[in-house]
């Protein structure tokens, strides 16, 4: 009797594939890029091809006059030089804490948000402490940027100011773009837990009615705020009436808080949905597990809602930070002069009257390496499936 | 498409797509960028092939010479301030109507597009835009030939150009050629509320100096313009000195004196609808206008009662003239002409007063014309030395025009 070693394994029979895998297996790749050729293109020469001009404006090697006369008169640039490049980095940054005020270069502040950023992303995974040093670095991350209203004047925990007036600009502009993202994500979530927990079978129409403000156009709105807003608008009109005001409270509009208030309103409804579609994915069985067994509504969204829905929380973040940091049309139309943002100063450089397209495009890839830098690594959050939290 | 191409295979092929299209993008410029010193761009190449097309260098020295009669077809783009166009609603149809009455409208009729301001302009064409004529104002005509965006006009196409004085014409002068034809001139000042806003503190005569005053902060405007800011700041550091001519030094006081500025400003606005719907809707008392934005103030149902006026500062007002040029790359430089020369007839010049209540730079008989006389003295357009220093400083070209610009740019972006 042979044994089963002996015995040879006759060859397995080549099964007839279908047509339809043939098909695939030949198509598929072209179906499945073909989808992204169009967009690949389209990036090549919409992204690319720009970015490499960009590029060359940044170092000298182009320029916006189209002769020499006339780039001597607007002091453009004639060879490469990284002069530009120096001119916006090489600055030093004064950091200003109540009590304790001290300077250092904007590249060492660079290098402590990154390692926060990068401390943010990856601590979730040490064993015990992982969630804590998460917090803490997202405390230290966002906290120095928060801004707080107080009077006709608005606060921040940490000041960063400079000689260079474009820095000071930026950082302005991190800062009113991280407030606006903040509060929008802190009113963003409750809207959403609604949506998602409290309305059953009618949550769709309330999605609707909720981002139903962002099928008008974005102008209309901002222009609405100017009524709202403005020394005779609905706001100071109704409080003059009722006599709690005596003289218009000149801070609601052309200002700073004007600009956060506006960012945040425009961008509330379309982060509802990336936080009501974290809020669907959570199996409703582990919450009512944690009731079961004792847990508290507050307990149970922060162990169990909460690390489910961090990916939600930080794409919604992405989306209004990543526009507003480079916002050019709310502060122009209700910033004022206090309101200023780092994307007029930019747009002013290329279509304004500075003519300086390489100091533009020098302003633009930085802005574009911070953004980058910002995606790359919460994406990194993002694929890790909330990580710290 | 091939079905059995492998996905390794289809991926070079969309790269090799990208990269082609990336390359053909960036084709025009790469080969041009490493000279950079002869870099032109595509614009320039447009500009310098269009000047080879249409006139010699020596034509250019001597001015244009065009025939309309020979000229191809075609729209006219022209390429002007809001409210310039033809439309009835809204524009200025008496400005074109020589010309569209005349007998080239038919085959070349006039097309419009906006400017936003000199620096949006020269920068939109100087990337590439060719329209026929453009609205520029004269200050920025240097910038405009150094650029080779312009080229020199046919003055025997432009019958009234005598009536414009030469004070005014001498601006569009480079080298001797003339470039443009004056259109519209105009004050650039505060318009206020004198019920809300006095001179006690900047001793009781108009100033510039009430902009320092913090008692009306956040109550006055100022243009987002970068050159302007630095001006109004030089006026008030020197006195009843020419702006146009500033040394390092002064730009940066200036500087300063406009960031002390900012401080009592609401707003810089970049369109003057926007400040005179914020004044008459009680959020200015005071803001920086032309000669129209004052009048409409004025003559606002909301301002009824209330005293508005148009400061004479005692440092004087800042003023400035603007015409047409014509693009060096216009294929129709003969008809463009004519209907620039539209632009330039008396009864043109006596409607830009009664419509826009602005001053004609063509002055041959064009005071008989204007039907609303008020206008005359309330602008002082019949007074030549309200329109001449001390009183008023036009805008000239600015040899150290970046500087200007940066110190600015850097009021704003602080």
């Amino acid at each position: 009797m042979a044994t089963i070693a002996e015995t040879p394994t006759p060859p397995a029979p080549k099964r007839r594939r279908s047509r339809r895998e043939t098909r695939n297996d030949g198509g598929s790749a072209v179906s499945t890029y073909g989808l992204l050729a169009p967009m690949l293109i389209v990036l090549g020469i919409l992204f690319l091809a720009p970015l490499y001009y960009i590029f060359l404006f940044s170092v000298g090697l182009k320029r916006f006059s189209p002769t020499d006369a006339l780039a001597s008169l607007n002091g453009e640039l004639n060879a490469f030089s990284t002069e530009l490049w120096t001119k916006l980095i090489s600055v030093d940054v004064t950091v200003l804490i109540p009590g304790l005020n001290f300077d250092v270069p904007v590249l060492v502040v660079g290098i402590v948000f990154v390692v926060l950023l990068i401390t943010a992303v990856t601590a979730g995974r040490i064993p015990e402490y992982g969630s804590w040093i998460v917090g803490v670095a997202f405390v230290l991350l966002l906290a120095p940027f928060l801004t707080f209203p107080a009077g006709n004047n608005l606060l921040r925990l940490v000041e960063f100011s400079s000689e260079g007036q474009y820095m000071r600009l930026f950082f302005k502009s991190v800062s009113m773009a991280m407030t606006s993202s903040v509060v929008a994500v802190l009113i963003a979530i409750p809207v959403a837990y609604f949506l998602a927990f409290c309305v059953g079978k009618s949550k769709y129409t309330w999605l609707l009615i909720v981002i139903a403000p962002f099928l008008t156009s974005y102008l209309l709105r901002v222009f609405a705020w100017k009524v709202i807003l403005g020394d005779q608008g609905l706001i100071n009109s109704g409080l003059t009436t009722i006599g709690l005001i005596d003289e218009p409270l000149t801070f609601l509009i052309y200002s700073q808080f004007t600009v956060i208030i506006v960012l945040t309103y425009a961008w509330v409804p379309f982060i509802c949905l990336p936080i009501f579609l974290s809020f669907e994915t959570i199996d409703r069985r582990l919450l009512e597990a944690a009731m079961d067994l004792g847990a508290t509504r507050m307990q149970a969204f922060r162990k169990i809602s909460l690390p489910i829905i961090a990916p939600g929380i930080v794409a919604a973040f992405l989306f209004v930070f990543i526009p507003s940091i480079g916002e050019y049309i709310t502060p122009t139309l209700v910033g004022g002069t206090q309101g200023t943002m780092y994307g007029q100063s930019l747009a002013n450089q290329f279509v304004g009257g500075a003519f300086n397209w390489q100091f533009g495009s020098v302003m633009s890839l930085f802005l574009l390496g911070i953004v980058l830098l910002l995606t790359f690594t919460t994406s990194r959050f993002l694929r890790a499936g909330g990580g710290g939290l | 498409m091939n079905e059995n191409m492998t996905r390794k295979g289809f991926v070079a092929l969309t790269g090799a797509t990208s990269l082609a299209a990336f390359l053909a993008a960036c084709g025009g410029s790469s080969s041009d960028s490493g000279s950079s010193a002869a870099d032109s761009g595509s614009s320039a190449a447009n500009s310098g092939d269009a000047q080879a097309e249409g006139i010699s260098s020596e034509e250019a020295a001597a001015g244009g010479s065009f025939d309309p009669a020979s000229e191809p077809g075609g729209p006219i783009e022209v390429f002007t301030w809001a409210g310039y166009d033809d439309s009835e609603k809204d524009g200025a149809p008496w400005m074109w109507s020589q010309y569209q009455e005349g007998e080239y409208n038919a085959d070349s009729p006039l097309k419009f597009t906006f400017l936003e301001d000199d620096g949006q302009a020269l920068a939109k064409v100087g990337s590439g835009y060719a329209p026929d004529i453009i609205h520029p104002c004269i200050a920025y005509v240097v910038q405009w030939k150094e650029g080779g965006l312009i080229q020199p006009l046919d003055m025997a196409l432009l019958p009234d150009y005598s009536g414009i004085p030469e004070a005014i014409s001498a601006g569009g002068l480079v080298d001797g050629v003339q470039y443009i034809v004056p259109f519209d001139v105009g004050f650039s000042c505060l318009t206020y509320d004198a019920d809300k806003i006095n001179f006690d503190n900047v001793g009781g005569e108009e100033s510039w100096e009430v902009l320092l005053d913090d008692r009306f902060k956040g109550r006055m405007a100022l243009f987002s313009d970068d050159v302007a800011v630095i001006k109004i700041g030089h006026l008030i550091n020197e006195g009843a000195v020419d702006p146009n001519v500033q040394t390092s030094e002064q730009i940066a006081a200036a500087k300063e004196t406009a960031l002390k500025i900012k401080l009592n400003l609401r707003n810089y606005w970049t369109s003057q609808t926007e400040t005179v719907n914020d004044f008459v809707n009680g959020n200015l008392d005071a803001t920086y206008t032309w000669p129209d934005g004052f009048w409409k103030i004025k003559n606002h149902e909301k301002m009824k009662g209330r005293n508005i006026k148009y400061m004479q500062p005692t440092q004087g007002r800042l003023a400035w003239v603007c015409g047409m040029v014509l693009h060096s790359a216009s294929k129709q430089p003969g008809r463009a002409t004519m209907a620039m020369a539209a632009t330039n007839t008396p009864a043109a010049g006596a409607l830009l007063t009664d419509k826009f209540q602005y001053a004609s730079a063509q002055q041959n008989g064009v005071m008989d014309l204007i039907e609303d006389k008020a206008l005359i003295s309330a602008f002082d357009i019949d007074k030549p030395e309200a329109w001449a220093p001390p009183k008023a400083w036009f805008e000239a070209p600015l040899p150290n025009y970046k500087e200007f610009v940066t110190a600015g740019q850097e009021v704003k972006a602080s």
